[in-house]
């Protein structure tokens, strides 16, 4: 029979598959009211700390600060590893949590702490009431001179009476006074000294100098002050440490950062990790520590998070991707679109009948290019090829052997791309292939097909492939930027096998091609034409 | 009736049905590389009496090329062509030499070095299908039959025919055109001519998915033409695709000037413009093969069958 055009093993097989995915899909958001879509959702995050300690025997411990909810920040869903050492939390009378991981080091220990947070954007308001004293403990612990603090050294007394001489009446324009010197008239560098008093002889210092030289003559100045750390969030795998002051003023402790530059409260990209102490992570009794904080920026809200996280069903709980390592599931929010990109594939070739170079070239490329705008990214695409095939054309009177020309091909996309690295650190266009490994290997194969298109096909056909091509990249590209299909499939990784079900469709469908009503179109005019 | 309806209609097979209904089912991977392989091609066929191009020499590593083209010394024209080749990618065709120095079509004179050079990409893999090592050979050029010679310029015309189940069911020519720069191969631009199975006389043309009448090069007629020996043509088609074991193959036949019918390489995947060029669909022919055909039927029987399936489908019995 010629109406069907589905194999009926295909059809059966592909059935069976949509529907279990889709089952599962409507199980978990119907009857479990998991969100489908990511909620508009601020300044949450997931921030993972990730420790390599490595010892040879010895009892020792590793100490990292972990941060508490206050009004700017609610930390929720902490959790952490151990690998075979005892984790304990100690509490400070301030307040203050320290995570401690004790035990004998032997070998290389991973250890984690991991929790989410919920940084507020409404603005702290300042003190009104300044004229209230500090109570004694306070006044005590953070108003005193010390190594790290200064405050009677003369260049310290004399900065303060040059810059910002004490005014009763108008204590928070003092702040701000000397919050905007230390911002402007000291530079930050990474490899500027800790010390306050070197960072105010040269004029450029560490952020840990910096914020140190501000507490200093804040103190000086009589307001209680102290150091305070944390991490400023951006979605990188590694979040980066930042250090600012604080000062008491009117019953709250103020914000002031050197850095960064903020005043009052602390901006909705920054969370506080630890005050009086700038270091976050320190050891006693290993060999060699290492650490790094990695940030993910989370879509959805704080309880739809918890949906995910501990589901009412043991089984869902236990498979809930939520609960993996923020490394992993980085790399699985990109794995998990894959398969869309694949079906996309499937539809433009099998369905429409476009010719492209290489059959998941498209989405590779499309891969690549996710983490830059559209436009921008095809003409790096479309440089690199050009360079490429003229160089093609250059090589091709070498007479080189196959491999070694598409070594050398390598090579030229290699540096070609490196040329473009320097070229976007110069015009400001950050990570321009630092989010994956840029496919070299499919571009010299996408130049050389190009080539031997050109002299097998002639100019015409192979441009014309490579325009196809690009559409197909062009239209598997959006997958990898649409945050409402990254949830939905890494929320409900079931869908894999719905998409796998239409795959098989796809592959069972002997219908006509798109492209097909287009080439034979003429066959059904002549018969048009025949008389009757 | 919607533009798909209609082609579904006459029976237009598209590549999703070809791929999943009949070279799926009718050729099963292991025998591919009997017809993948040409030189394997030549052998099979060979032992089977059947004729095809004449092998001058075989390069089968990059130390072997140098032999290859000594061999090649008392030749004044032949072929070098990838065994793994598809689609005419990476034939070379030298019509003449003059000492060192030889005209490839499209009258560029290339010296031994580009003939080396082009002989070393091929064992390299630069044309086969996967890339995988390959094996360059050098052939005898074949000379067009009298019966092309007004309508094929630059190189030599094949016939392309469809054997399904070992019953030919739609042939055509393929004439090299300027454009095709010699090559027979429709899309490279070369002329489809479409060939009646049971009268041997071709009936439409396109070139480039347009129709034609004439040769582009020469402006003489195409159609209403006598194929010669057509009837040996498809003979050696259907024998050369039962040495194969593959149950839907293209076979191109050579009608050489000197040597008569011979078949040049055959194809386990062959291409559905041969529709375009006879105006007809295969799934009909291809459905009345499948009822008609029966195991152990001598080549001469189907033969037979093929031809009176053509002449119905023509008629409109079977669409």
């Amino acid at each position: 029979m010629r109406g069907v055009e589905l194999s009926r093993s295909a059809a059966v097989v592909g059935a069976i598959l949509v529907t279990i995915g889709l089952a599962i899909f409507g199980w978990k958001t119907l009857v479990l009211h998991l969100p489908v879509l990511p909620s508009p959702v601020e300044n949450l995050w997931r921030v993972e700390l990730d420790i390599d300690a490595r010892g040879s025997g010895s009892r020792g411990s590793v100490r990292a600060a972990l941060p508490d909810t206050d009004q700017q920040q609610e930390i929720f869903d902490e959790r952490q590893t151990t690998d075979r050492l005892v984790f304990t939390i100690r509490t400070e009378k301030s307040g203050q949590r320290t995570g401690v991981w004790s035990g004998k080091f032997d070998g290389v220990h991973n250890l984690t702490h991991a929790f989410r947070v919920q940084l507020s954007e409404r603005p702290l308001p300042l003190p009104t009431d300044l004229s209230q004293q500090p109570p004694p403990e306070i006044a005590e612990a953070y108003l005193k001179a010390s190594a790290r603090f200064p405050i009677d050294a003369p260049e310290v007394r004399e900065l303060l009476a040059n810059v910002a001489p004490p005014n009763p009446s108008d204590p928070l324009g003092q702040m701000r006074t000397l919050l905007a010197y230390v911002t402007d008239e000291v530079l930050t560098a990474s490899s500027g000294s800790d010390d306050a008093l070197i960072t105010l002889a040269a004029g450029e210092g560490s952020q840990v100098g910096k914020a140190r030289l501000l507490v200093a003559l804040l103190r000086a100045a009589g307001f209680p002050a102290r150091i305070a750390a944390g991490l400023h969030l951006t979605p990188t795998k590694n979040g980066k440490e930042t250090v600012w002051a604080e000062a008491w003023l009117g019953g709250q402790w103020l914000s002031l950062s050197p850095s960064l530059g903020f005043f009052g409260a602390r901006p909705a990209d920054v969370v506080l990790l630890r005050s009086g102490i700038s270091t976050l992570v320190e050891e006693t009794g290993v060999d060699a520590m290492s650490y790094r904080y990695r940030i993910l920026r989370e879509s959805l809200r704080a309880e739809e998070v918890a949906s995910f996280m501990v589901p009412s069903n043991p089984v869902l709980a236990a498979i809930s991707l939520y609960r993996l390592p923020v490394g992993s599931q980085q790399a699985l929010r990109i794995l998990l679109v894959f398969p869309i990109g694949a079906l996309i594939i499937a539809v433009i070739r099998n369905l429409i009948g476009v010719r492209t170079f290489g059959t998941f070239m498209p989405l590779l490329i499309s891969l690549a290019l996710r983490e830059l705008p559209l436009g921008l990214g095809l003409g790096l695409v479309g440089s690199v090829i050009v360079l490429g095939v003229f160089s093609r054309l250059l090589l091709e009177r070498l007479q080189l052997l196959l491999v070694p020309r598409l070594g050398v091909l390598l090579c030229i996309v290699v540096l070609a791309i490196t040329a473009h690295s320097l070229l976007g650190r110069t015009y400001e266009v950050k990570d321009l292939f630092a989010s994956v490994l840029f496919p070299v290997v499919i571009m010299t194969m996408l130049i050389e097909r190009f080539s031997i298109t050109t002299a097998e096909e002639g100019l015409p056909s192979a441009v014309q492939r490579l325009a196809l091509s690009t559409a197909a990249a062009v239209c598997v590209y959006p997958i990898f930027r649409i945050a409402a299909l990254e949830h939905l499939m890494f929320g409900f990784p079931e869908l894999v096998l719905s998409v796998m079900g239409v795959l098989v469709w796809i592959g069972g469908y002997t219908g006509y091609r798109l492209a097909e009503l287009w080439r034979f179109r003429s066959l059904a005019r002549a018969r048009e034409d025949e008389p009757t | 009736m919607s533009l798909a309806g209609r082609l579904r209609a006459l029976g237009v097979l598209g590549i999703n049905r070809r791929n999943g209904v009949y070279t799926s089912r009718w050729n099963e991977r292991e025998h591919y590389p009997s017809v993948d392989d040409k030189l394997e091609t030549k052998r099979l066929l060979r032992e089977a009496g059947i004729a095809t191009a004449p092998v001058l020499a075989v390069a089968r590593t990059h130390s072997e090329v140098r032999g290859m083209l000594a061999a090649l010394d008392g030749a004044a024209s032949f072929v070098i062509k990838p065994a793994h080749g598809a689609m005419g990618n990476g034939v070379m065709v030298l019509l003449q030499r003059d000492g060192d120095w030889f005209l490839r079509t499209g009258g560029v004179w290339l010296d031994r070095r580009a003939l080396s050079y082009h002989s070393e990409s091929i064992i390299s893999g630069a044309y086969a299908l996967g890339g995988q090592p390959d094996v360059a050979f050098a052939e005898e050029r074949l000379v067009a039959h009298e019966g092309f010679a007004d309508i094929a310029t630059e190189g030599v015309p094949d016939v392309r025919v469809v054997v399904f189940r070992g019953v030919p069911v739609m042939a055509m020519t393929r004439l090299p055109t300027r454009g095709s720069r010699g090559r027979a191969n429709l899309h490279q631009g070369a002329v489809g001519v479409g060939i009646e199975l049971d009268s041997g006389t071709t009936n439409f043309a396109v070139q480039s998915g347009r129709s034609v009448d004439v040769h582009p090069d020469t402006q003489r007629a195409v159609r209403a033409r006598r194929v010669p020996e057509f009837e040996r043509v498809l003979e050696i088609a259907v024998r050369a695709s039962d040495q194969t074991e593959l149950g839907y193959v293209g076979a191109d036949v050579v009608v050489d000037a000197a040597r008569g019918p011979l078949v040049l390489e055959l194809n386990a995947r062959p291409g559905l413009a041969i529709q375009l060029a006879n105006r007809a669909g295969l799934v009909p022919r291809l459905e009345e093969v499948d009822r008609r055909v029966r195991p152990d039927m001598p080549w001469a029987d189907r033969l037979a069958l093929g031809r009176d399936i053509a002449k119905r489908a023509r008629g409109g019995a079977l669409a």
